[in-house]
């Protein structure tokens, strides 16, 4: 695993497609992985009961894959200086849950990646992550 | 000397069995113990022209008349406040006695408590309309602080904290309830006695209290007869003179829910009865050979032993560790078994075993005894009595 | 039953909200544990992410890093409560004004916008506090999810005194339109202890208070999220419950305070039985004794039974038991 260098990093190229697949594993683990024990993320009667349809998405988690996504096309030494997320609709196991970005901007050692994380219902997460890139 | 005290008797008591299930109407229940006490008495019914029951009683007091053939009544009246009634029903008759209002009135109390309404169920209307006890309840029930038990419950946790009180010492009134009731033919728990390793390991109803810290609940009627106490004398029973009675409220009251006077360690309305009591008969705590001290819940008989001078605040654990409220201890209570041993008929039994008392002819009776205490329900504005022989 | 708007609300919103945000940053509890590598791995398996700097000691070692360091986006992970841990957080600005929302019918609750930035990479040994202030109120909005406010707050976490990262934080809380809004509704769950997002008329609770004029401020309190005390206009002495005339000075002129909040366990029980309706037991109801004199009941919350005791801290919450009727609880405090 390497880490791009500043001149790697292109305004305007995308980041290549991150698909995950939401399985009721994926959306208990990474619940209990964030310390978030609210029931809609783990318990499905639980989660019909408020009116949803399934258990889905902690909203700690959708921070970090959109981390996890900026970092693992930046490489490991990429320096995550902010995320900004707006949410959207729920991300419901048995969904699949796709990341694309875009390179938008940078000012002076921070770049600026535009990210938006969909699932079938429309936009999960759109939002830009901030990082900088080792000397 | 108060113009009440021993101008008044109980004449007569009869009651029906006590069961968990009945198989008839709370009617017939008051009409069978008030007929079964006037001829305890040896009056008929056209003798009556008095009846004072609880107001929580569904037997009015017309009805009960017409099934018995009682006539002409010139006076009826009810006590309220759950329990605290039973006391109140002899004291309302001895005023109207000793005042020329009634000459014979029957207090009774009848209820199917156990296979009917039961107290110790949860009530959801209990807060439901705008009274001034709607309106008290509505500080507790909303929270779940809905029976009997759990408002108990609430005294005794603060109670044990003052006085570093445990369950165990709860326990033993329950142990030497039962053990008296085990002798007793027409108790409930005739032959049943515990250990208070049962009353322990017996199941959470509220902490801090254990099934075994509540009485049971009962089906079952019971009634006296009360008239002068120079007729009595005339009766066929040798009379249980009304020494004292008096009922008590105390400053801050609530149905059962006191919570939020300065200390909740104590009973006051029992205060006020016990010193009414003890000014109205010239008596005192060593004065009396027996006592029968309402006993829903096993908390508050420690509290009544303080609260009515048998011993300082504090102590009752150690009065009953020592066996003092046992048959042959410093103190006899509830012989009969009392509401945890005998029955629950909202302390209306209890009177009737002190009048036996009285008269010498409880199947535990005590030696000697000259004056008993009564008192009925706890937690509640209650009432209490002194009857003595003579 | 038909939810009533009070047209005093959105004024009394906008003058608790400024309140709040007057009040600046509250600090909560720190991280119960510190930054550590179980955590950190366990988040990474979870998430997917295979960065070595955050689980391999000796990768990390060799980075630019220089060891060992947890992912930025975990900074909320450290200072969640847990599952038994609700009781142990502290108070936030935050809360008042949900539970005033909450209160009014505002009940649901989607989350909208989170915002990060991260001032540096926590090491293993830091041990994060929240400090959260209250910064923005807007509405009432009309959405798609129904009418609604957006409450917004932000949340510094600080090592020692350094700020390590900040997050913004927005939710909606609207009101729920009668059919099912739920869906299209995101979690709204937050380290302010807000409650879920939530859809539709809940079946009514059945332990009612009766009501009546001498009463009514006390309920209204509660739903606003405030715990009132009646207070005799004239000579000042407070009382709980409350009543139509002073039993001090006979007066029927009556005011009230809003309470601090605050109080012990002057009593309690644990009830397990007989069943009560509209309760699970066992459940706990305590005598509760505050600072301003007067003792109240109810029901500690967010705290296993075993754990209640005679002089216990607690503080007090609200909770929505159904579309009408919001109860005032108490949860446990750090003393």
């Amino acid at each position: 695993m390497r880490t791009l260098t500043e001149d790697q990093v292109e305004i305007g190229s995308p980041l290549p497609e991150l698909s995950i697949e939401l399985t009721p594993t994926a959306i208990v683990s990474t619940a209990l992985a964030t310390m978030d024990f609210t029931p809609v993320h783990h318990d499905v009667e639980g989660a019909r009961a408020q009116g949803s349809k399934d258990i889905f998405l902690n909203i700690l988690t959708t921070m970090g894959l959109v981390e996890r996504y900026v970092t693992d096309w930046a490489g490991p030494e990429a320096l995550i200086r902010g995320i900004n997320v707006k949410l959207g609709v729920p991300a419901y196991a048995g969904d699949t849950l796709t990341f694309t970005g875009t390179v938008v901007g940078r000012e002076d050692d921070e770049f600026t990646v535009e990210v938006r994380g969909r699932v079938s219902l429309g936009d999960h997460a759109s939002g830009t992550v901030r990082f900088a890139l080792p000397e | 000397m108060s113009s009440l005290s021993g101008r008044t008797a109980v004449a007569g008591i009869g009651a029906t069995e006590f069961s968990k299930k009945s198989g008839r109407s709370e009617l017939r229940l008051a009409a069978e113990a008030v007929f079964a006490a006037l001829d305890d008495a040896g009056l008929s019914p056209a003798d009556v022209d008095g009846m004072v029951t609880y107001t929580q009683d569904a037997n009015q007091e017309i009805a009960v008349a017409r099934e018995v053939g009682i006539g002409d009544l010139s006076f009826f009246s009810r006590v309220h406040y759950g329990g605290g009634a039973a006391c109140g029903t002899v004291l309302h008759a001895a005023m109207a006695v000793a005042t020329g209002v009634a000459r014979t009135v029957v207090c009774y109390r009848a209820f199917n408590e156990r296979s009917g309404r039961r107290f110790g169920q949860p009530d959801a209307r209990l807060g439901g309309e705008p009274s001034s006890q709607g309106l008290e309840m509505s500080w507790h029930v909303p929270y779940g602080l809905m029976t009997p038990a759990a408002w108990v419950a609430m005294f005794a946790r603060r109670y044990m904290h003052a006085y570093g009180a445990t369950s165990e010492d709860f326990g033993r009134v329950a142990v030497a309830m039962r053990r008296h009731a085990a002798t007793n033919p027409a108790a409930w728990f005739h032959g049943r006695p515990i250990m208070l390793e049962e009353h322990q390991a017996s199941r959470w109803i509220v902490e801090p209290l254990h099934l075994l810290d509540c009485c049971q609940e009962s089906d079952g009627a019971v009634a006296l007869v009360v008239t002068s106490a120079e007729r009595a004398r005339d009766l066929r029973r040798s009379p249980a003179v009304i020494r004292a009675a008096a009922q008590g409220s105390g400053a801050g009251q609530m149905m059962m829910t006191s919570y939020y006077r300065d200390d909740m360690t104590g009973l006051p309305e029992m205060g006020v009865v016990g010193r009414r009591l003890w000014e109205q008969s010239g008596l005192g705590p060593s004065d009396v050979q027996a006592a029968i001290l309402y006993d829903h819940f096993t908390p508050f008989v420690l509290t009544q032993l303080e609260e009515l001078g048998f011993c300082g605040r504090g102590e009752a654990r150690d009065y009953v560790a020592d066996g003092g409220i046992e048959i042959d201890g410093r103190l006899p209570v509830n012989p009969h078994g009392g509401q945890l041993g005998e029955a629950y008929i909202h302390g209306m039994n209890g009177i009737a075993e002190a009048v036996r008392q009285i008269r010498g002819t409880s199947v535990n009776q005590v030696r000697d005894v000259r004056n008993v205490l009564v008192t009925a329900g706890t937690g509640v504005p209650t009432s209490g009595l002194v009857l003595s022989g003579g | 039953m038909t939810l009533i708007t009070d047209p005093t609300l959105h004024d009394r919103l906008t003058a608790l909200a400024e309140r709040q945000a007057a009040a600046g940053e509250v600090r909560g509890l720190a991280a119960a544990d510190p930054v550590n590598v179980p955590m950190i791995r366990h988040w990474a398996d979870a998430m997917g992410d295979a960065n070595p700097v955050y689980t391999d000691a000796e990768a990390a070692a060799a980075s630019v890093h220089g060891g060992i360091v947890a992912p930025p986006a975990m900074i909320q992970v450290w200072t969640m409560p847990g599952v038994n841990r609700r009781a142990r957080q502290g108070p936030t600005p935050v809360d008042d004004v949900l539970a005033m929302l909450d209160g009014n019918g505002y009940t649901g609750v989607v989350a909208t916008n989170c915002e990060q930035t991260y001032h540096r990479y926590l090491r293993p040994g830091d041990r994060p506090v929240p400090a959260t202030r209250f910064t923005g109120l807007t509405g009432p909005k009309r959405t798609a999810l129904g009418e609604g406010y957006f409450v917004t707050w932000n949340v510094t976490w600080y090592c020692d005194d350094e700020p390590v990262a900040e997050m913004l934080f927005r939710v909606l809380k609207f009101r729920p339109r009668t059919d099912r809004a739920g869906s299209g509704a995101q979690d709204g769950r937050t380290d302010s202890g807000t409650g879920e997002a939530s859809a539709g008329p809940r079946p009514p609770y059945p332990l009612r208070p009766a009501v009546n004029e001498d009463t009514a401020f006390f309920w209204e309190g509660a739903a606003q999220g405030e715990l009132r005390i009646q207070k005799c206009a004239d000579c000042g002495q407070l009382r709980h419950p409350p009543g139509p005339m002073c039993p001090s000075c006979r007066s029927a002129a009556r005011t009230h305070v809003v309470a601090s909040g605050l109080g012990e366990v002057y009593s309690y029980v644990v009830h397990h039985h007989p069943p009560v309706p509209g309760r699970q037991a066992p459940f706990v109801v305590a005598v509760v004794e505050l600072p301003e004199g007067v003792r109240i009941v109810g029901n500690v919350v967010d705290c296993p039974p075993s754990e209640v005791g005679i002089g216990m801290p607690l503080r007090v919450t609200y909770r929505q038991m159904d579309d009408e009727l919001v109860l005032p609880m108490w949860i446990p405090r750090e003393p």
